[in-house]
């Protein structure tokens, strides 16, 4: 049915035409914000557009007026970047270890699918309920942190899944065979071929971090990530800033995909011209 | 030292074990127990009492909610899926090129990466009264009126949360339809099978296991969200989790923990259901 | 549409973008024959397949089938059914509901299908496994689960894309009998594509040999083996060794030839002696060579005779392969009978005289005239194919 050559069925064109309009269904609304958020000095939430400024991304930096949005970014950046690192590291050990079989395999990996699927609410809740017991005060650097974790690990877990299952073992065992040991088979071996893999990781455990709302509600402490500030201003803020916030933290995003897709082409690029050179060198 | 290469299996997945035993497993724990302590206007009590189900059970603003949830479940689910398994039926068998396929597809994930509230909140200069899809649509002469349903009603959260979700059903239904073997598809043409009848009976069943994956995603998602519900239908409409909130923001906790566990209770035998149907661990297990 | 099974393949070309799979083929086969197509990878024989069965269009030219141009038909259309080289048994359905594919596609009945596909299922000896699923099949089983699915369909011209690359050598042959038998049994047109020399030689009625999007040759499996045309099939099917010299004297219907080494060879010739200086190329069978011990390496002198080195020794049963290392002539084998080896045997190392005899000689007319490098280059050739040596 996929043909090599030849004309399209008209099944094509009617499938692509629906593809686009969901293209457009998706990005769409997003465009009215990145618009709306340069209006001008007196405009208001809605079209039309009363001139062009960029009044509304300078508020967002007068703390009183629009919420402490320069600290929440902060916040929310430094801990996404942890949630990267610790999802990157956790998952790449657990898939490490599920390729074997052993006792409560199939128990933590349901644990990790639940996670996924649960009510970041009543995560949240939970969460919360815990600390308080315990007697600690909830804060964005640790009861936050977990909850992004039983977010991000379930699907740095699936990903590490998929990847690790198309991974040759051939490779490791011929790395032992030159006499590797494991930890440089893992090293110079596994690794450097998951890479791609584990930047996938990586960028989910950024952006669900640095999205996420319903998890860190309860858990965040005194002091609000990024998105629950903005949830904050949805209800308190009634000018376009919030639409500034909204094109600033979608940039940052944009941003974050850009350097994560660009490191991936990077590496192999660099990879395919060293091998280049190098058959160059010895023909 | 040699160590055994189960301990070194079971020392690689500790870490992840540790954390989902912690703010996972504790804390379900925990929202169970607190769900049988009692309240009041100050503190809560542990004690062991039904009063939080009891309460819970007759009141019939429960069943409303109840009803709220499962509703949009259920249409977000019917929508997503259609919409989810068109996409992925497009990329994996109409896409020639390798490199188009990953574009367009990486194109329908894109949105993804950015924040949901903003995503929301999005579609409120859109499709209010004065937002652009009135104005279009007054522009092109279709109406004269701007239209009041497409905010602050049903048709806005169902919108808004077919928006957020869609993906979560394209990337299972793609990944199953992309493991379908080509020469499986070519011996059904060569077996002389239409389109559809390959479609039918080779496309579909094939890809059960990602429709029941992607379903789950999306019926959890759901039925598991507040902050759509809240906004889009213009505070006229709630769902369980968001009378949750209300309850954890006036600190009632033993209530809202009982409000949890019915959810909780609710999308466990919506999601065993399903996999009663399809068995999933295949697929998931790579 | 008729019954007849006759393919003809007019000014067939196929291009992939700028690559060309296979260019200008003309080919006939007929009705209810075996046809093997023989070739390396990407010498386009599946392809040629494929647009048979319609699978894939050709660029240009026409496909008939019998009497019906079939070009531009879907494959159901034609009266062809493909056997898949990887079977493509369908994995979510059973054996039984596998092969009633056809019938169910066709409209008919439930019950009346499956009856069907069970009496097709008890003629390929699988009735037992009607109701399991394919993954619960042996390579072997599966294979014959396809082939009942295809015959299903009562086509005309059955196709198979090398359907025992996949099996064990036992299982191989076992099946190479069987698919013979049920061709005969079923007198319908049979085209197979493989890889193996031996195979194809065994089955076909007439085998078809290709190289890079051309047919080289077309024939019965006898002469193709006995009477290869080029350098190119000589050395494909791997029973000749192939040798070239200048033509130097022509008489009594016998040339002689001079190669570039110094070493002449004598063999029939119909020419005139207009052909002196002309680069012949010809082909000795490796069978009707004879082996002699001798004192010391060095130029044989004689007409038919090249002297060298034993290169290595492989012991095949009924005769051993014993490859020279001679001068200017990469690859040169001699086919010993066992007897005649252990009677005197050679050991790797030894000087050794090879001979033979002039009528055992033929020339190659293909390569007639043409350089010895377009008659293509032994070494390189068969490392790059992995070919068996007969």
């Amino acid at each position: 049915m996929r043909q090599r050559s030849g004309r399209r069925p008209w099944t094509f064109y009617a499938l692509a035409a629906f593809f686009t309009l969901f293209v457009l269904f998706l990005y769409g609304p997003m465009s009215a914000i990145y618009i709306l958020s340069f209006q001008g000095p007196s405009g208001g939430l809605t079209f039309p557009m009363n001139g062009v400024s960029l009044n509304w991304f300078y508020a967002l930096f007068e703390q009183q007026r629009t919420g402490d949005f320069a600290g929440s970014f902060g916040r929310s950046i430094t801990l996404a970047i942890c949630v990267l690192v610790l999802t990157v590291t956790i998952s790449i050990m657990a898939g490490l270890a599920f390729r074997r079989r052993f006792f409560g395999a199939g128990l933590i990996f349901y644990l990790a699918i639940a996670s996924l699927i649960m009510p970041g609410l009543l995560v949240s809740l939970g969460i919360g309920l815990m600390f308080q017991f315990l007697g600690i005060r909830p804060n964005w650097y640790t009861s936050a942190l977990g909850a992004h974790l039983t977010w991000t690990l379930p699907f740095g877990l699936l990903i590490m899944f998929a990847v690790f299952s198309r991974f040759n073992r051939a490779y490791e065992e011929a790395a032992r065979d030159l006499g590797a040991s494991n930890w440089q088979i893992l090293w110079t071996v596994v690794l450097p071929i998951l890479f791609p893999g584990i930047i996938a990781v990586a960028l989910f455990g950024f952006t669900l971090s640095y999205d996420e709302f319903p998890r860190t509600m309860v858990t965040v402490g005194p002091r609000n990530t990024l998105p629950l500030e903005i949830w904050v201003m949805t209800t308190n803020v009634t000018s376009p800033a919030l639409f500034a916030l909204g094109t600033v933290t979608t940039a940052v995003s944009f941003l974050v995909i850009a350097l994560a897709l660009g490191s991936i082409a990077l590496i192999q690029r660099r990879r395919t011209r060293r091998i280049i050179r190098e058959a160059g060198r010895a023909a | 030292m040699k160590i055994p290469p189960v301990v070194v299996a079971y020392l690689q997945v500790l870490p992840l074990f540790l954390v989902l035993l912690v703010f996972l497993g504790v804390p379900l724990v925990l929202v169970v127990v607190v769900s049988f302590f009692d309240y009041d206007m100050f503190d809560i009590v542990p004690a062991f009492t039904l009063r939080n189900y009891d309460e819970l059970l007759r009141s019939e603003l429960t069943y409303t909610l109840y009803y709220n949830t499962v509703k949009y479940a259920v249409m977000v689910w019917a929508i997503t899926l259609v919409i989810g398994f068109t996409v992925a039926y497009f990329l994996v068998f109409h896409v020639r090129n390798l490199l188009w396929q990953i574009a367009l597809f990486l194109l329908c994930t894109v949105p993804f990466w950015t924040s949901n509230v903003i995503r929301m909140i999005s579609w409120i200069p859109f499709l209010g009264r004065n937002g652009i899809f009135n104005q279009s649509l007054m522009l092109l002469g279709v109406t004269d009126q701007p239209l009041e349903f497409l905010l602050f009603s049903d048709f806005a959260v169902v919108i808004a949360y077919v928006h957020l979700f869609t993906l979560f059903m394209i990337v299972p239904i793609f990944n199953a339809m992309a493991r379908i073997d080509p020469a499986i598809i070519e011996a059904a043409v060569d077996g002389g099978a239409s389109r559809l009848q390959i479609l039918t009976t080779i496309v579909i069943p094939l890809s059960k296991t990602g429709i029941a994956l992607g379903s789950i995603f999306v019926l959890a998602l759901t039925m598991g969200d507040f902050f759509v519900v809240k906004i889009m239908s213009g505070g006229q409409s709630a769902n369980v989790v968001l009378a949750m909130s209300n309850e954890i923001a006036m600190l009632q906790y033993p209530p809202a923990a009982a409000s949890a566990v019915g959810l909780l209770v609710v999308v466990s035998l919506m999601v065993a259901a399903i996999l009663r149907v399809v068995d999933v661990r295949r697929e998931l297990a790579g | 549409m008729t019954r007849s099974g006759e393919i003809q393949l007019q000014r067939v070309t196929k291009r992939f973008g700028p690559t060309v799979a296979v260019e200008g083929i003309d080919l006939t086969i007929p009705d209810g024959s075996y046809c093997c197509l023989l070739g390396p990878s990407g010498c386009g024989k599946t392809t040629i397949l494929r647009m048979i069965a319609g699978h894939e269009e050709p660029t240009d030219g026409r496909i008939r089938i019998g009497r019906d141009d079939v070009t531009g038909l879907p494959p159901v259309r034609r009266g062809t059914a493909m056997m898949f080289q990887s079977y493509a048994l369908f994995p979510h359905m059973t054996v039984v509901d596998n092969v009633a594919y056809n019938l169910r596609m066709r409209g008919v009945g439930k019950a009346e299908r499956r009856r069907q596909a069970r009496a097709m299922l008890a003629r390929v000896h699988l009735d037992a496994f009607a109701e399991r699923v394919p993954a619960q099949l042996s390579g072997g089983q599966q294979q014959r689960v396809a082939l009942a699915r295809a015959l299903i369909t009562n086509p005309r011209v059955l196709l198979l894309d090398e359907p025992l690359s996949a099996l064990d050598e036992f299982l191989r042959l076992q099946m190479r009998g069987e698919l013979k038998r049920l061709q005969r049994e079923l007198g319908i047109t049979f085209i197979h594509v493989t890889h193996t020399q031996l195979e194809a030689i065994a089955l076909a009625d007439l085998v078809v040999v290709m190289d890079q999007g051309r047919i080289e040759q077309a024939g019965s499996a006898h002469a193709i083996y006995n009477e290869p045309q080029s350098a190119y099939v000589a050395r494909f099917m791997g029973g000749q060794n192939v040798l070239s010299g200048k033509v130097t004297t022509v008489a009594d219907g016998q040339a002689t030839l001079l190669s570039s080494e110094g070493d002449r060879f004598a063999l029939p010739f119909q020419g005139t002696a207009d052909f002196a200086g002309t680069l012949v190329h010809c082909a000795v069978r490796r069978d009707r060579i004879k082996l002699k011990k001798v004192a010391a390496a060095g130029r044989s002198g004689q007409v038919n005779a090249l002297a060298g080195e034993v290169y290595a020794i492989e012991y095949q049963g009924s005769y051993v392969k014993v490859t020279l290392d001679v001068p200017g002539w990469p690859d040169f084998v001699a086919n010993v009978p066992d007897d005649r080896f252990f009677a005197m045997p050679v050991d790797i190392g030894d000087a050794v005289l090879a001979r033979w005899l002039a009528k055992d000689v033929r020339m190659l007319e293909a390569d007639l005239g043409r350089a010895s490098e377009a008659a293509g280059e032994i070494g390189l050739y068969k490392q790059e194919l992995g070919l068996a040596q007969a």
